[in-house]
C-alpha cells in the first residue's frame, strides 16, 4: 500500500480509473468481444430460448412463442463451434469421403470439432484470467488484498487444479453436448426414425438412404457375436462412435455429453437453491442467535434425521404424475428435492464462520453507526462465508450427481428419453464382462472423475481460504461426498 | 451440567426431530399428488375397490384426524400392514423376515470398513508423504468418489465370471455360493446347530458369511475411504503433539508410542465417522441390495415404492428415521465417554 502513488486517490471509482488509463482495458474488451462473437448464436440461441421455455410454462405462456422463434433464428447463424462449420457425419463412396470436413474420415473431423471446443473455452478462460491480472496490475486501487493471497495459494495447490479442470472438462461437455458429439440428440436419442442418413452401401455400391433407427438396429452393442461397436470404432453405416455404442445402437458419447447436461443442471440447480437458504440461515442465526438459531438447529436436526436417499425415492413415487415431475424429465423435481434436503449441511459448515464474523468488532462498529441489520449481513457478514459455502457446496454437489444417477441406476428419476448416466451403467449391467464392456464402465468411470473432480476442487478451496485448517477436515464434511448414498 | 441430564437432554430433543421426520412422511403419502387407494390399485383400479381401501385407511376421515392417527398409530408401534407387497401381512412381520439380512449386511460393512480403513490410514500417517502413502491416500479418495452402486455392478461381473477372468473361482473357493442371492441367515437364528449339527451349520455360515462379503465391501467403501483420510490426519495430528514428544523424550520404545500413545488418540476424531456410517448404510443399502438382489429391508423399500404401497413406506420410513435418531444419541453417549472433554452444552 506504501507504493501507492500519493496522486493517485484510493476512492476514485472504477470507471474514473478507466478514463484515465484505457488502453489495455480497450485491447482486452475487444478481443474479449471477438472471442463471444464467434459463439455468438449459440449463447443467444441457449438463453433466448430458455427465456422461451420459462414462459411456456406460464399461465397463457405470453410471448414463448415470439422467444422461441428469436432462438431458431440464432440457431440458424453460423458460428465457430458448429456441425454445420466442421461436419463428421459423411458416407464413404469408395474413394473419398463424402460430406466430412475437409473430406477427412468421421473420426478425425470429429475430433477436430471436439479439441476446437476445449480450446475455445480454454482460450476463453485464460481471457477472463488475463482480464484479472490487467485489472489487478492497471485499475485496482489497492496493491494487494486478502484475496491475491487466496488466488496466489489456490495456483500452486495442484490437487485443487486438478479438479479444477476436471470441473471445467465437465462443464465444458454439458454446455457444449450439441457440438461435441459425433451426433445430436435429437437425432439419435430421441427421434431416430424421424430423421433420414445417407451410407454408401458395399455390396450394391450405391449411396442409400436410411433411417436413424434403422441404422442404430445394425449398430448395437450386445456383448456377443458381431452385434458391438465398442469404443473408438465405426458402425456399418460409416458412423463414428468414440466411446461406442448403447444396447440400443445409440450412440454412447452423445448420451454421456447431454446425460452431463442433466446432472450439471441438478447439482448446480440444488446448491444454489440450498445455498441461498442456507446463506440466509447462518447470518440471520449468527446476527440474532437465541431462538433463531435453537429453531434452525432442531429444522436441520430433524431433515438430516431423514434418510435422504429414501426420502427422494417417496417423493419420486409420489411426483410421477405430477406437473412437476413434467419440468425437464424430472429434473427440477430433483433440483427442489435435493435442495431442502442438502440445506441442513451446507448451513452446518458455514455457521461456525458465521458465528465468528459475528463477534467481529467491525460488526459492532457497523451496528452502533445504525446500519440496518440486513445491510450489515449482506455487506460485512456474508463475504466472509461464501468461500466456506463454496467449499461444502462443491463436496456436496458431487453426492448430488451420484444420488441422481443411482436414482435412474433403479430405475426411477430422469425418464428416458433424456439421457442420465445411471441409466447406461444399468443398461449395460449384463454385458461387462462382454465385448461390449464400455457401456457400464465409461459412464462408472466419468462419475468417478466428476465426483473427484469436484471433492479435489472443495479441498484446493478450503486450502486456500483458510491455509490453517489443512487436515483438520471434519467427519461430516467428510462423510458427505459418500453421503449420497450412491 | 452431568452426564445423565445432558442425555437426558439429548433424549429430548431427539422428540421433536421425530415428529418432524415423521410428518414430513404422512405430508408426502396423504398430501401428495398420488393419493395411497390410487396407488395400491395402479391405474387400472376400479371406482369400488379404491372406495373401499379409502375407508380401510381412513382416507375419508377429516386430515387431522387422519394425522393424528397415523403419528398415534407410529408412536404405539403399531405398524400397520402391507397393501402390495404382501397383501394383508402385517408390516411388522414383514420387516422381521427381511431386517436380518440387512443387519447382517450393515455389520460387515462396518467391520470390513474399519478393518481396512483404519489400519490404512494409520499407516499412511505413520509414513506421511512416501509412495505408500500416496498410494493409499489417492486410492482412499478415488475409492470414496465411486459410486456404490457402479462398484456393485463390476464386483457382480468379475465374481461371478472370475473363471474366465482370472482363472481362479470365486463361486467355488471355499463353499460354492452364488453371487447374487440372498444369505440363508437360518443358522443364525438357532445358533445351538452350530454345536448339535457342526457340519451342516458351520457350512451354512460360511457360506453365509462369504455371500456377504462383496455387497459388504462395497457398502462400506464410501466409509472405508472416509476413515482412511481422518485416520491418517489424526495420527499425523497426535505424532507432532506435545505429549508424544516428551513421551520420546523420556525413551518410551517406539512399539508402545505407538500403540499406546498415538493410536488411542488418534481413535477419537473416528468416532463420528463410524457412527456417520450409518447414515450412508441406510442409504446404500437399497442400492446395493438392489444389484445383489438380497432380500432386506432396503430392496423392500424400494419395491414398496414403486409398487406404490405406500402404507408400508411410511412404517419403514418412521423405522428408519427412528434408527438414524438413535445412532446419534449413542454417537454422543460414545462421545462422553471417550473423550471428557466434550462439552455438554450442545
Amino acid at each position: 500500500m506504501m507504493e501507492t502513488e500519493p496522486t493517485e486517490d484510493i476512492d476514485q471509482p472504477l470507471r474514473d480509473r478507466l478514463k484515465a488509463h484505457p488502453g489495455p482495458a480497450l485491447l482486452w474488451g475487444a478481443v474479449l468481444c471477438v472471442l463471444l462473437l464467434l459463439e455468438g448464436p449459440t449463447y443467444l440461441d441457449g438463453l433466448l430460448g430458455a427465456i422461451g421455455y420459462g414462459l411456456a410454462l406460464l399461465p397463457g405462456s405470453p410471448g414463448a412463442e415470439a422467444f422461441a422463434s428469436a432462438s431458431a433464428f440464432f440457431g440458424e447463424l453460423p458460428h465457430l463451434l458448429s456441425r454445420e462449420l466442421i461436419p463428421n457425419r459423411g458416407y464413404y463412396d469408395g474413394s473419398a469421403w463424402q460430406g466430412t470436413f475437409l473430406g477427412l474420415e468421421p473420426k478425425y473431423a470429429w475430433l477436430i470439432r471436439f479439441l476446437l471446443v476445449y480450446a475455445y473455452v480454454a482460450v476463453l478462460l485464460g481471457w477472463l484470467w488475463y482480464g484479472y491480472v490487467l485489472f489487478r496490475r492497471h485499475y485496482r486501487a489497492a496493491d494487494w488484498t486478502p484475496t491475491d493471497d487466496v488466488i496466489d495459494r489456490l495456483r500452486s495447490h495442484y490437487w485443487g487444479l486438478f479438479g479444477l479442470a476436471v470441473v471445467v472438462f465437465f462443464i465444458t461437455m454439458a454446455a457444449f453436448a450439441p457440438v461435441i458429439g459425433p451426433t445430436t440428440a435429437e437425432e439419435n436419442i430421441e427421434g431416430p426414425y424421424s430423421y433420414d442418413m445417407q451410407y454408401y452401401n458395399e455390396d450394391t455400391e450405391t449411396v442409400e438412404n436410411i433411417t436413424i433407427g434403422e441404422a442404430n438396429l445394425g449398430s448395437a452393442s450386445r456383448g456377443s457375436g458381431d452385434s458391438n461397436v465398442g469404443i473408438w470404432s465405426y458402425d456399418d453405416f460409416g458412423r463414428f462412435h468414440p466411446v461406442g455404442t448403447l444396447v440400443s445402437g445409440k450412440d454412447l458419447f452423445t448420451f454421456l455429453a447431454f446425460g452431463a447436461r442433466v446432472s450439471l443442471f441438478i447439482g448446480l440447480g440444488s446448491m444454489a437453491i440450498a445455498g441461498v437458504i442456507a446463506t440466509t440461515l447462518a447470518l440471520v442465526t449468527a446476527y440474532y442467535k437465541g431462538v433463531a438459531d435453537l429453531i434452525v438447529v432442531l429444522t436441520s436436526d430433524s431433515v438430516q434425521a431423514m434418510p435422504a436417499l429414501l426420502l427422494v425415492i417417496l417423493a419420486t413415487v409420489v411426483f410421477k404424475n405430477h406437473w412437476i415431475a413434467e419440468l425437464y424429465n424430472g429434473a427440477m423435481l430433483f433440483i427442489l428435492l435435493f435442495a431442502l434436503i442438502r440445506w441442513p449441511g451446507l448451513w452446518r459448515a458455514v455457521r461456525g464462520p458465521a458465528l465468528q464474523v459475528g463477534e467481529q468488532e467491525w460488526v459492532d462498529a457497523a451496528k452502533s453507526y445504525g446500519q440496518r441489520p440486513t445491510v450489515i449481513m449482506r455487506k460485512h457478514m456474508a463475504p466472509y462465508i461464501l468461500g466456506y459455502l463454496l467449499v461444502y457446496a462443491s463436496l456436496t454437489l458431487g453426492g448430488v450427481i451420484i444420488s441422481v444417477s443411482a436414482l435412474s441406476f433403479i430405475g426411477l428419476g430422469i425418464t428416458a428419453p433424456t439421457p442420465e448416466w445411471g441409466r447406461a451403467i444399468n443398461i449395460g449391467q449384463q454385458y461387462v464382462a462382454s465385448q461390449s464392456w464400455h457401456i457400464s464402465l465409461i459412464p462408472g468411470l466419468l462419475i468417478t472423475l466428476v465426483v473427484t473432480g469436484f471433492n479435489a476442487l472443495s479441498d484446493g478451496i478450503r486450502d486456500a481460504i483458510d491455509p490453517q485448517s489443512e487436515g483438520a477436515e471434519g467427519g461430516a464434511a467428510g462423510a458427505a461426498a459418500g453421503g449420497g448414498g450412491g | 451440567m452431568s452426564r445423565a441430564t445432558y442425555m437426558l437432554k439429548r433424549l429430548v430433543l431427539s422428540i421433536p426431530v421425530i415428529i418432524f421426520g415423521t410428518t414430513v412422511t404422512f405430508a408426502i403419502i396423504r398430501l401428495g399428488p398420488l393419493s395411497p387407494a390410487a396407488a395400491i390399485l395402479g391405474p387400472q383400479g376400479d371406482a369400488r375397490a379404491i372406495q373401499q381401501i379409502e375407508q380401510r385407511l381412513g382416507l375419508n376421515d377429516p386430515l387431522w384426524e387422519q394425522y393424528f392417527d397415523f403419528m398415534g398409530n407410529l408412536f404405539l408401534f403399531d405398524l400397520g400392514q402391507s397393501w402390495v407387497i404382501n397383501s394383508g401381512t402385517p408390516a411388522v412381520d414383514l420387516i422381521i423376515s427381511y431386517a436380518p439380512r440387512t443387519i447382517w449386511l450393515g455389520f460387515w460393512a462396518v467391520v470390513i470398513a474399519i478393518g481396512i480403513g483404519i489400519p490404512l490410514g494409520f499407516y499412511a500417517g505413520l509414513n506421511p508423504n512416501t509412495f505408500s502413502d500416496y498410494f493409499a491416500s489417492f486410492g482412499g479418495i478415488v475409492w470414496r468418489a465411486m459410486p456404490n452402486f457402479w462398484l456393485a455392478v463390476i464386483l457382480v461381473t468379475v465374481l461371478s465370471q472370475s473363471e474366465q477372468l482370472f482363472g481362479f473361482s470365486w463361486t467355488s473357493f471355499i463353499v460354492e455360493t452364488n453371487v447374487v442371492t440372498s444369505p440363508n441367515l437360518a443358522v443364525l437364528r438357532n445358533p445351538t446347530r452350530l454345536i448339535t449339527d457342526p457340519g451342516q451349520a458351520w457350512t451354512n455360515l460360511a457360506k453365509a458369511t462369504k455371500q456377504i462379503l462383496p455387497p459388504a465391501l462395497v457398502l462400506g467403501s464410501a466409509s472405508m475411504g472416509t476413515e482412511m483420510r481422518i485416520g491418517r490426519t489424526a495420527v499425523l495430528e497426535t505424532i507432532n503433539s506435545k505429549y508424544v514428544e516428551t513421551a520420546k523424550a523420556k525413551g518410551v520404545s517406539p512399539r508402545v508410542l505407538v500403540w499406546k500413545h498415538i493410536f488411542r488418540n488418534a481413535l477419537i476424531p473416528l468416532v463420528p465417522v463410524i457412527t456417520a456410517e450409518a447414515f450412508i448404510l441406510i442409504g446404500g443399502s437399497v442400492l446395493v441390495e438392489t444389484v445383489f438382489s438380497i432380500n432386506g429391508i432396503g430392496l423392500l423399500f424400494v419395491k414398496a415404492a414403486k409398487q406404490g404401497d405406500l402404507p408400508l413406506v411410511g412404517t419403514l420410513m418412521y423405522l428408519f428415521i427412528l434408527l438414524i435418531v438413535g445412532l446419534n444419541i449413542v454417537q454422543d453417549f460414545a462421545y462422553t465417554i471417550i473423550d471428557p472433554r466434550v462439552g455438554y452444552d450442545a
